[in-house]
């Protein structure tokens, strides 16, 4: 298995002449005090220090390279030899995981694997994770299963999680997630404060996603506490035999519902379902949509108001961008997009949250400088964890906020 | 230990001393590999820098400064125990002044930033090196870029209007000023222009700034043979026609970038020219079908013209970034590419191509080749295997051969490139074959005026 990372390791890093056109897209570097290693190019350099060290048995603390690595991918547009600097990150992250090098691992990323393993869920909350569908009711009988993976609600708890790693201090920090990675079950008794103000703005949120369904005409089941998280964490942090693993469970909880249908709703379970669970999962065979597939555009009423879209990585910078989010804000509102769109969008910083908050800060006050210099009146974003980094102000809204706003009466 | 706890005190965080870290400040976009530096320096002000260059001289530390690490000819990476000195901190665009033609930029600002930035009031900075993704304003200034753009508004020396530098004794000058002509003693700016960090530390730079071109189209023109391409861009410029750029591409270079980014050619086409004209809205048709003319005297495989900005784009980024996507075509894994960079007159140019060819030949070594060629300057990129003491050797010869091509048709060996580690002896053949020997000596002396301990960059140019 390691052996197989490495081969694909050195496939990809032999193709980088250096040039440096990815640094320049790279929103890591410059948050980073322009510190070489924490840019894509340096990662790529640092992938082949790692392939050299891991064949000579030598030692390297690499780890903080690739773990601030945002996996957006915008490295791979600009590079003109195809150079995938965040796959490199990926790949080194799993040789990493699977301990082929010594005294890299991440006690963070080691906490949140663990604990997701035991709980289906990273912070170990699945119940609190159903509490914003109380109320609501449910077709147990549909084929399509409305899926959050949790990921609207995790939001509530991340600044919350940061706070505290910041009181206890670093040191104590990684010794308390190393003590949990060992013993998951500590999770429950960790002071996890959730922010309640997101928290409500989540649940309006996957409340109006709902809502949206519904005035389509689809009728869907809704798993509640049972619903497992996808996995996300446990594949980017790189463990990928416990990626398998856990997919494959997750791929039972689904099937075993009934489901022919996935309904997703952020651009992170989307990915990872659409793409990543078929390579992982033997014959997953369930059809993965995005709830924006689903909505008819005749709900709702035209309009020109001037909004900014952010458009999230998992969604822009895939192999198959997704656009129908772009599509639909285009049927209702006059959409304008910031110098860095499309195939050259800008991560939030989101997925660096809650290894490295510090850059997270510093990019996403970036992106949202930019997208408030486009149109400062309103800004639209399709992701959770992009609304989380970029709620700065009261102009940003979330998509399925906005386009229930949107609804014809 | 020392220099690192003195460098500290002055740096605070912003001195990168962990092993690790340091390892990505070895390379830049040449095949070289540097030596572990001491240290990495990140200043965040032009005093920081003039109190670093106090330290490094006062205790005959060596330094190296670094933009954007775009460098091809070695540079920009530490030598023995060198202090990084990485400009990237000096990000932003101070002023910008229209009206009088020039902005104030700091020296880690990236050319394509610079030029977004710049769009907003309808001007732009023409200095245009296939890297600008990448490269910054101080790299280029200290390499003096060339570019596409070079063929119509020349290189990065006719843009500099003023400097910042710091130079090794901490003393910080100001050269020229933030005017158009000027003529007082001296023109320092433009010594430093291409110096490549061997004279001082550029914290600042006014640059003269030019407004947009109102409208451009594009002919993309395919050929069987190298001389009807340089004959083509001869005739074109002989009948007073300045292309805004004019780029060509042999097949290898073809077949890389149909291979990393989709491009498709005509089927038969050995090589492309790509010719942009400028002009207004009124005139840019006529005048690029009086172009194209041109271009099919000399029985093009097909022409096409274009004024679709998306497809133009498509092909330019596909253009700037031909060095590296070139790395696809190599036959094994430890083939490295290696680009020679040379300039002739436009009019010696289907000559030079020929001969190029022919030494690529004569050392039976796979050479892709493209270039600048309105301006003369032809790129071969030599795929040489660093394994491989032979295959080495025969990159030498052609290298030398190649050089010598320059030389003959009244060329120079370095077009844009500069001279870093690589052309420390084609710099000194240039001299010797064009009877220029006592050019050495004088740039010794310059070099011991600004930098009496020979701490900047020591070991690049030339040996001291």
């Amino acid at each position: 298995m390691i052996s197989d990372l490495l081969e694909e390791l050195d496939s990809e890093v032999s193709k980088c002449i250096s040039c440096g056109f990815c640094e320049s897209v790279c929103p890591t570097l410059p948050a980073a005090g322009y510190d070489l290693w924490k840019g894509a190019r340096g990662r790529v350099i640092m992938g082949r220090e790692l392939l050299s060290s891991v064949q000579n048995h030598g030692s390297l603390n690499v780890s903080d390279s690739f773990y601030s690595c945002l996996d957006c991918h915008a490295c791979l547009y600009v590079c003109p030899a195809g150079v995938n600097a965040g796959k490199v990150s990926h790949l080194s992250k799993s040789v990493i995981a699977g301990n082929g090098i010594s005294g890299n691992r991440n006690p963070l990323a080691e906490m949140m694997a663990s604990v997701t393993m035991r709980y289906m869920n990273p912070l170990g909350i699945r119940e609190k994770c159903a509490e914003w569908f109380q109320g609501m009711e449910v077709d147990t009988g549909s084929g399509d299963l409305l899926y959050t993976g949790n990921m609207y609600q995790l939001m509530a708890y991340t600044h919350g999680m940061n706070r505290l790693r910041e009181k206890i201090g670093k040191g104590m920090s990684r010794r308390m997630s190393s003590l949990i990675s060992r013993f998951p079950w500590l999770i429950k008794l960790a002071p996890m404060k959730r922010d309640e103000t997101a928290s409500r703005r989540m649940d309006q949120s996957l409340s109006n996603i709902a809502l949206l369904l519904r005035k389509s005409g689809i009728s869907f089941n809704y798993l509640g506490k049972e619903e497992p998280y996808p996995g996300t964490f446990i594949y980017d942090l790189g463990y990928l035999n416990l990626f398998r693993e856990y997919a494959g469970k997750v791929a039972k909880i689904l099937r075993d519902s009934g489901a022919k249908r996935i309904i997703t709703i952020d651009p992170h379970t989307y990915d990872l379902l659409k793409n990543v669970y078929p390579e992982y999962v033997e014959d997953f065979g369930i059809e993965v949509v995005h709830y924006l597939d689903l909505i008819e555009g005749s709900a709702f009423k035209g309009g020109n108001e001037n909004i900014t879209y952010h458009e999230p990585c998992h969604f822009s910078l895939r192999e198959q961008a997704y656009n129908r989010p772009l599509e639909t804000l285009r049927s209702v509102a006059s959409v304008n997009l910031p110098p860095r769109s499309g195939r050259r969008t800008k991560c939030c910083g989101g997925p660096d949250e809650l290894l490295f908050p510090e850059l997270t800060h510093k990019i996403s006050q970036n992106r949202y400088e930019e997208l408030q210099e486009t149109t400062p009146q309103k800004i639209v974003t399709a992701c959770p964890i992009c609304f989380s980094n970029l709620n700065k102000g009261p102009e940003v809204i979330e998509i399925g906020d906005y386009l229930v706003s949107k609804l014809k009466n | 230990m020392d220099h690192i706890n003195g460098l500290s005190q002055i740096l605070g965080s912003n001195l990168i001393t962990e092993r690790e870290q340091k390892i990505p400040y070895m390379t830049d976009a040449s095949y070289y590999q540097g030596d572990l530096p001491l240290a990495v320096a990140l200043p965040d002000t032009p005093e920081q820098v003039a109190a670093v260059m106090k330290y490094c001289q006062d205790n005959s530390v060596p330094v190296v400064a670094r933009g954007g690490g775009t460098a091809l000819t070695g540079s920009s990476i530490p030598l023995k125990e060198m202090l990084v000195i990485s400009l990237a901190k000096f990000d932003k665009v101070l002023e910008v002044h229209p009206e009088d033609r020039y902005a104030v930029v700091e020296p880690g600002v990236k050319l394509d930033n610079l030029n977004q930035h710049l769009s907003r009031y309808g001007f732009f900075y023409p200095p245009d090196p296939a890297s600008s993704i990448a490269a910054t304003v101080g790299g280029s200034i200290s390499t003096n870029a060339g570019g596409l753009r070079a063929s119509m508004y020349g290189t990065t020396k006719n843009w500099i209007l003023g400097l910042e530098v710091v130079l090794p004794s901490g003393n910080i000058i100001h050269t020229g000023g933030k005017v158009l002509k000027r003529t007082a003693g001296y023109d320092l700016t433009a010594l430093l222009v291409g110096a490549e960090g061997t004279l001082g530390i550029i914290t600042k730079a006014i640059v003269k700034i030019w407004p947009l071109v109102e409208s451009k189209g594009r002919i993309l023109a395919y050929y069987d043979t190298i001389e009807k391409v340089g004959s083509s861009i001869s005739e074109l410029k002989g009948k007073g026609i300045t292309p805004l750029i004019a780029e060509f591409m042999d097949k290898i270079t073809m077949h890389s970038l149909s291979e990393t980014r989709g491009l498709t050619f005509p089927e038969g086409a050995s090589y492309m020219l790509i010719v942009d004209i400028a002009s207004t809205r009124e005139s840019i048709d006529r005048e690029l079908k009086q172009a194209e003319e041109v271009l099919r005297k000399f029985n093009p495989i097909s022409t096409e013209i274009t004024t679709d900005q998306a497809a133009m784009d498509r092909i330019y980024e596909a253009r700037k970034g031909a060095y590296s996507s070139l790395l696809s075509e190599r036959s094994s894994m430890s083939e490295r590419v290696v680009i020679g960079d040379i300039v002739v007159p436009a009019s010696e140019l289907p000559m030079a191509l020929k001969e190029s060819e022919e030494k690529a030949r004569k050392y039976k070594l796979t050479v892709a080749l493209f270039g600048h060629i309105s301006d003369g300057n032809i790129h071969a990129n030599i795929y040489a295997d660093i394994a491989d003491q032979d295959h080495m050797s025969r990159v030498e010869g052609f290298q030398h051969d190649f050089a010598m091509i320059a030389i003959k048709h009244g060329g120079s060996v370095s077009a844009e490139h500069g001279v870093g580690l690589e052309k420390k002896e084609l710099l000194i053949m240039e001299f010797e074959e064009t009877g220029n020997q006592y050019m050495m000596e004088i740039m010794k002396s310059i070099r011991k005026a600004f930098d009496p301990k020979g701490i900047m960059n020591r070991g690049k140019m030339f040996d001291q």
